[in-house]
């Protein structure tokens, strides 16, 4: 057996030695695991980029205070007057906050050297060593007396070179790093305490920091109170008369008139679908402008011409929830014709001869058979209608003064396009997020009502 | 209770799929609407149901015309071939629906739905769904629905086609069983011959929209109007020849066969041609005239064996017989025909 073993040995070792590494090299493009990721790559790696990349940022930019003041790159520490304040308002180092915003002379070893490379005078140089060395001088005027007053006698100019070689103010001026800063701020008063010091690079920093305050802001605003109940409301009219009810109306009746007038009448209201936003929308406006087919109309009863579509609040809502609910209620439309008509036609004439009319057919024999349908509309349309903006956007953009100002047009109002000019990414983000978790939760309530573990349970058939 | 169709006619668009039919269903009677495939029978139970409008004619349950009557009122139950039970409701909720839509008091429903489910023996599946059930308990619920309001008539669309050949045995005399306590009036559509001889007390044969005959089973069998009536009924199939009549004989010239016009039809003129009918039991060993052939094919079936006869002309005769050991295949055998037992068509297919 050894024998004949290590006969076949060194027969089957080349074969082995050539195979095995090509194995390697290939094998896990030979499974469908590998191949198929990668072939997946270019699909993964663009749903990073822009799908997840995005989701991420946003999160990220939520818990900041980014805006166009402070910019997406970091920023600098500068005295300004409105640092000043905060630092006396919310601190309490009043003291500081005015030494700081003092213009200060001070007569020290780093001025008079200055000074030496300047090439001044050494007369001058040494008298204002003898005489004034260690003096610090509040008043611009006062410091440029003494060195008028020097033996020497410099003339006007060169007097107004000197004070500025001296000058310790810090107001207005732009540090690099906090440590600069710090240095600064005990020339002038040495006795900062630590705190002190963390305060004051904070109040000076100029770029964006990590902040909880976005939330804090959402949460106490009353704003926030408003907006939310209008997007309540502008969510429950649109999905409940339109996208569902609307929709729900339009199967059934389509279900019931013949083939091909029902398949007009439905392209009919596929058309708000089909059609560009913008375009849309204009027709919309056309319709209520205080010159429109509204209002032209009106007129030959007497009415005065007005834009019907901002007149008031409550017309602001009718055409908003008119112009959303119509591109909306074709979806529904689609997915519940076609499930009644997956609905055997023998149950229609089972239910005919148990005595069922039409709207008792409709009562106990489609609706319930729909539940599935309208769960995936319900759920669908909320979260799409919640994230919302164009049609909204180009009727009303929000007006008349915020009435119809709801969630996703606030985050635009707030990050993107502010009357202001204060773009505030960070607060933006977070109302997005705050609008995340809200779908969320609502999926998982849909889920829980509508009792999804009951619908995908498997049947227990006995044969 | 009586179900009168008067001169009825349905049409589908330009299609007249039914002209002028008259059938009569006696009270407590079941009868069978038995045809091939297209040949109407559905059609007249949809208006029967008042799911179709008929086109012509009156259609009266009783002295009632329920021709314009919808179907809500017309109180008929149907049992539909795939039984279209409601899928999101449970049994009892599926057999109550008639109840309820009726809005009958709750008690009462409960009572008269559970008398039905025990009479139809689904008591253990009340809270199902019909997903849960197996295709003959879905049948039984059907049927349970079908009854449960006390129908006019029971109308039975191809009730067992979608069973399995032991299940379709069973009820089909569960079904039989049920419309005999009950004693309602019942109709049975189907294409199978078996179903409607073995449930049924008269069978009306359609084809192409007519009705061709209508008799009890057995009358039928004995007593076909028409090639196309005897053709339909008995398994395996009756075998036909065309012949000649010849000298008060029936003679098959060119396979050599002579037979004598049996005592349930005249004897057609010299020269006639004729089909002659011969139903696979009455050709064997015993028997009266002789017939020549060659075994062409034997097919064993237990109990008995079927054996095709190719005659010398081509032509092909069955035979049942008792299983022996003395025949196989490609023998040349003489067997015999019992000619009282044959049945002579014209040549259109007319019984003589």
């Amino acid at each position: 057996m050894n024998a004949s073993r290590n006969i076949a040995e060194p027969a089957r070792a080349p074969v082995g030695a050539w195979a095995a590494p090509a194995r390697v090299r290939l094998g896990w493009l030979n499974s469908s695991k590998g191949l198929g990721i990668l072939l997946l790559m270019p699909a993964l790696v663009l749903v990073v980029l822009f799908f997840l990349m995005p989701v991420v940022l946003t999160g990220v930019f939520a818990f900041t205070n980014m805006s166009t003041a402070t910019g997406i790159t970091g920023g600098a520490y500068q005295i300004s007057p409105g640092a000043l304040r905060v630092l006396t308002d919310r601190h309490g180092m009043g003291d500081l906050a005015e030494r700081l915003g003092q213009p200060t002379y001070v007569v020290d070893d780093r001025g008079l050297a200055a000074l030496e490379e300047m090439g001044i005078d050494p007369g001058i140089i040494a008298g204002l060593r003898r005489q004034y060395s260690g003096e610090t001088y509040s008043s611009r005027r006062e410091f440029e007396r003494d060195i008028r007053n020097l033996p020497v006698r410099p003339d006007t100019r060169t007097v107004k070179r000197i004070s500025e070689v001296f000058s310790r103010s810090l107001g207005n001026a732009r540090f690099r790093s906090s440590t600069a800063l710090i240095a600064a701020a005990d020339a002038i008063d040495p006795d900062l305490t630590e705190e002190e010091k963390e305060a004051l690079t904070a109040t000076t920093y100029t770029g964006w920091t990590w902040t909880n305050d976005n939330f804090r802001r959402l949460a106490t605003s009353r704003d926030t109170t408003r907006v939310f109940f209008n997007t309540l409301f502008f969510v429950a009219m649109t999905l409940t008369l339109f996208n569902v009810g609307y929709a729900m109306l339009l199967a059934i009746t389509t279900h019931y008139i013949p083939e091909r007038p029902a398949g007009i009448f439905r392209i009919i209201w596929f058309l708000p679908r089909i059609s560009p936003v913008v375009i849309y929308v204009l027709l919309w406006k056309w319709l209520a402008w205080d010159t429109g087919f509204i209002s032209a109309v009106l007129s030959n009863f007497g009415v005065r011409p007005r834009n019907w579509m901002l007149d008031t609040a409550a017309n602001a809502w009718f055409f908003v929830i008119l112009i959303n609910g119509f591109v909306g209620a074709s979806m529904g439309m689609v997915i519940f014709a076609s499930a009644i008509k997956a609905i055997p036609e023998s149950l229609f004439h089972a239910a005919s001869v148990d005595g069922a009319y039409r709207w008792q057919q409709i009562r106990h024999i489609i609706l319930p058979q729909l539940k599935w349908p309208i769960l995936f509309v319900t759920c669908y349309q909320t979260l799409s209608l919640l994230t919302s903006i164009d049609q909204t956007l180009l009727a009303t953009d929000g007006g008349p003064g915020g009435a119809t100002e709801i969630w996703s047009l606030w985050v635009y109002h707030t990050a993107l396009n502010n009357y202001a000019g204060n773009l505030q990414y960070g607060l933006g983000a977070a109302m997005a997020l705050v609008l995340v978790v809200i779908g969320i939760v609502l999926s998982l309530i849909y889920l829980r009502l509508f009792n999804y573990n009951a619908l995908v349970a498997k049947p227990r058939i006995e044969l | 209770m009586r179900i009168l169709l008067d001169k009825f006619s349905k049409s589908f668009g330009d299609v007249r799929v039914i002209e002028d039919m008259t059938l009569e269903i006696k009270d407590g009677e079941m009868l069978a609407l038995l045809g091939p495939s297209g040949c109407g029978k559905s059609t007249t139970l949809f208006a029967i149901s008042g799911i179709h409008k008929v086109t012509g004619g009156r259609i009266l349950f009783g002295d009632r015309d329920m021709t314009g009557v919808p179907s809500q009122e017309r109180n008929v139950g149907v049992v539909f071939q795939s039984y279209a039970l409601y899928p999101h409701m449970t049994v009892a909720d599926n057999i109550a629906f008639p109840l309820r839509i009726r809005k009958l008091p709750e008690a009462e429903v409960k009572r008269q739905m559970e008398e039905m489910a025990n009479l139809v023996h689904i008591e253990a599946l009340l809270n199902r769904r019909p997903a849960e059930l197996s295709g003959g308990q879905q049948q039984r619920v059907a049927l349970a629905r079908a009854l449960v309001r006390r129908p006019n008539v029971l109308l039975l669309d191809e009730p067992l086609a979608n069973l399995d050949a032991k299940l379709r045995l069973e009820m089909r005399s569960e079904i039989r069983r049920i419309q005999l306590e009950t004693g309602i009036t019942a109709i049975l559509v189907t294409h199978d011959q078996v179903e409607a001889m073995s449930m049924c007390d008269r069978i009306a044969i359609m084809n192409a929209g007519q009705i061709i005959q209508i008799a009890t089973p057995q009358e039928m069998y004995r007593n076909p109007r028409t090639a196309f009536v005897a053709g339909f009924l008995g398994s395996p199939p009756i075998a036909f020849i065309d012949a000649v009549a010849n000298n008060g004989m029936l003679t098959v010239e060119d396979a050599d066969i002579r037979l004598p016009v049996p005592p349930n039809a005249e004897t057609p003129p010299d020269g006639t041609p004729v089909i002659v009918g011969i139903r696979p039991e009455n050709l064997g060993r015993d028997g009266d005239a002789p017939v020549r052939g060659r075994v062409s094919f034997v097919e064993t079936q237990g109990r008995e064996n079927l054996y095709d006869l190719t005659l010398a002309n081509g032509r092909v005769l069955r035979s049942i017989q008792r299983v022996s050991d003395d025949v196989s295949l490609n023998d040349e055998v003489e067997w015999r025909v019992r000619s009282d037992q044959l049945f002579l068509f014209s040549q259109n297919g007319e019984r003589l």
